[in-house]
């Protein structure tokens, strides 16, 4: 089960409105390697991992993924917090407006809607630990393209703590596919 | 480029493991995201 | 929000960030002793902050005592804080 806590993970700011800015970081919240991309890729692959510290870590850090998913919420909802219709729609955001008004919707950058095929499970655990390895990797890219699209130092901090989050769980799946890949020559052996 | 030692097999994708030595107080390791110093790798703007 | 609760809040972040580090280093690392006794030493600070901030704010989750009339539904909810 899970239980919710009342804050965030890290301190998540703005230093002002800005709606271009929140079109591009949604691509975080509903794109595909974004933070519900991560949750989900990790906590339906922990049932078909064969040890116990990989079971750890895929329920572990797909949990604290969805307190990444939370904090780009509030960014989003930051971001386009007192907006007027106007500034939506002059950056292309009126399709957006639309369908939900400033509501946060699971959408990439280019208003495309989440789908599972955003992620695998396949069953295999070195197959899929290395999707893990590679999601950290194009998520930690995805921020530094958003920290080269941004000019508020405010916003870089959060978006420099999720991006270093994704180094520190790269060497977590690393640590565990050596782990994985060990048990499964000693099965293969014996 | 390093050769595999006897331990490491062809084909295979290999991390080091991390050795815990010491950790960062707890608001300098939540500002910088990490409280391993040895893991702590901040965004450089690149390019544009 | 006023700056007491926001500093204690943040110092609340903070040690429960480090105990999450050391938890996400443990389930690769289970038999690294030295992680262990700190993972076990920051687990009790965090009790003892979680207890202080509750007690004056109300619960920070489900199954914490509250105050009348029900505390949990005080706003500000995380997203609506001002973090400055």
């Amino acid at each position: 089960m899970w239980i919710y806590e009342k804050k965030l993970q890290y301190p998540a700011k703005v230093g002002r409105a800005n709606v271009k800015m929140a079109k591009y970081l949604i691509t975080q919240y509903g794109g595909p390697d974004g933070e519900l991309s991560a949750a989900l890729r990790y906590l339906t692959q922990r049932y078909t991992m064969p040890t116990p510290q990989a079971k750890g870590i895929l329920t572990d850090i797909g949990t604290e993924e969805l307190a990444h998913l939370e904090i780009i919420a509030t960014l989003v909802y930051k971001l386009m917090d007192g907006a007027s219709v106007e500034e939506l729609k002059q950056v292309d955001l009126g399709g957006y407006y639309a369908d939900h008004d400033k509501a946060v919707y699971y959408v990439n950058g280019s208003g495309v809607p989440w789908t599972a095929t955003y992620i695998m499970a396949k069953g295999d655990p070195v197959a899929d630990l290395h999707e893990d390895m590679a999601a950290e990797e194009k998520a930690r890219a995805t921020y530094d393209w958003l920290i080269d699209l941004s000019d508020d130092p405010d916003l870089n901090d959060t978006l420099k703590f999720l991006r270093e989050r994704e180094i520190v769980h790269f060497q977590r799946f690393g640590e565990t596919l050596q782990i994985v890949q060990e048990y499964l020559d000693t099965k293969k052996y014996f | 480029m390093f050769a595999a030692n006897e331990r490491m097999r062809l084909a295979r994708a290999y991390v080091p493991f991390q050795i815990f030595s010491k950790r960062l107080d707890p608001m300098e390791g939540l500002m910088k995201g990490t409280i391993f110093p040895e893991l702590y790798f901040p965004y450089r703007r690149h390019k544009r | 929000m006023n700056r007491e609760q926001l500093n204690m809040l943040k110092e609340l972040m903070a040690v429960q960030f480090t105990v999450l580090e050391l938890h996400l280093y443990l389930d690769t690392h289970p038999t690294d002793q030295k992680a262990l006794m700190e993972y076990n030493s920051m687990v009790h600070q965090l009790e003892v902050l979680k207890q202080q901030y509750q007690q004056r704010y109300g619960p920070l989750t489900w199954g914490e005592p509250s105050a009348y009339p029900w505390q949990w539904i005080n706003e500000p909810w995380p997203w609506e804080i001002c973090y400055e």
